[in-house]
């Protein structure tokens, strides 16, 4: 099924394009979606998201792009207001602590372990996703649509809607932020190592 | 390895990696959600149209919009009444005659 057939089919809720689309793209959408929560659990939630408002919006859907383009925008959206909604619960966790009874232990969230890297790069892996988690939204998305999934700067403009020099800027001060946390990160575990 | 090559490490960690794959049956359990949704969706569109909703909704209209001109009526009686008390107060002290004449010519 080419792509212009697959669009007229969703358009016409049929099922089975509907399920061919969710088995061609389903990788792509939870890939990048854990990339960006770094939880399963989130990204199967994001995922989820993603198809069903594929599947309501396919009509508005203006083809100027390529269906995988406006798919990972979708991600990227999804996933991103996930984020937000997390960190809104978690403010609102630390004001029940605060005017609570303060009982309750503090959990901190593990590291995250990619599902995808190699055994022997998963520790640094790690180190890398947690410096990932406070880059700068559009450096964030930048940065993991690039080394998660593969995607071209071109690629990356056109799904971000901006241009491939303003990606460039993105990818080279994510870098950057990326070396200085990595940093900081380092020197603070060789001082506990004292 | 000195620190700069450590980064640089960490940096092309994610160089060579596979897709991170979705849980089994990841179709299935989305059909459910969407099935779930769905029939959501139904109810609470059921429940509005239902003709016993629809009538009161209509009747609570018509209703407030009735009890909004008697308002503005009562309002217009009201601001009659002030303006015919006004005037009596006026009237009572000559404060209507605008015409008096002032003798000029008489020598005090």
């Amino acid at each position: 099924m080419n792509e212009l057939e697959l669009i007229q089919r969703l358009r016409t809720s049929d099922e089975a394009a509907f399920k061919f689309l969710v088995e061609n793209y389903q990788d792509r959408v939870f890939n990048t979606a854990i990339g960006i929560v770094q939880n399963a659990e989130d990204a199967e939630d994001v995922a989820q998201e993603v198809f069903i408002q594929v599947f309501r919006s396919i009509h508005s859907f203006k083809a100027e792009s390529k269906l995988s383009t406006w798919i990972y925008r979708i991600t990227t959206t999804r996933a991103l207001d996930h984020l937000r909604n997390r960190k809104s619960k978690k403010r609102f966790g630390l004001l029940q602590r605060l005017f609570g009874e303060g009982n309750e232990t503090l959990y901190e969230v593990p590291d995250f372990n990619h599902p995808g890297v190699a055994l022997d790069r998963k520790e640094n892996a790690a180190l890398l996703f947690k410096a990932i988690k406070q880059l700068p939204e559009n450096q964030k998305i930048a940065f993991t649509l690039h080394k998660l999934e593969d995607l071209s700067y071109q690629e990356i403009s056109e799904v971000m809607q901006t241009s491939v020099a303003a990606v460039e800027s993105m990818m080279h001060r994510a870098k950057q932020n990326l070396k200085k946390m990595l940093t900081q990160g380092l020197e603070k575990k060789k001082k506990e190592d004292k | 390895m000195n620190k700069q090559d450590k980064i640089e490490q960490i940096l092309q960690s994610l160089d060579v990696n596979q897709r991170a794959l979705p849980p089994d049956f990841f179709y299935t359990r989305l059909k459910a959600r969407m099935e779930r949704e769905f029939n959501e969706d139904k109810k609470v569109r059921a429940w509005i149209l239902r003709p016993a909703y629809a009538l009161s909704v209509l009747v609570m209209v018509v209703v407030i919009n009735a009890l909004v001109i008697l308002k503005s009526e009562d309002t217009r009686d009201i601001s009659t009444n002030d303006t015919e008390t006004a005037q009596s107060i006026a009237a009572e002290y000559s404060l209507n005659d605008n015409n008096v004449m002032y003798d000029l010519t008489s020598e005090k």
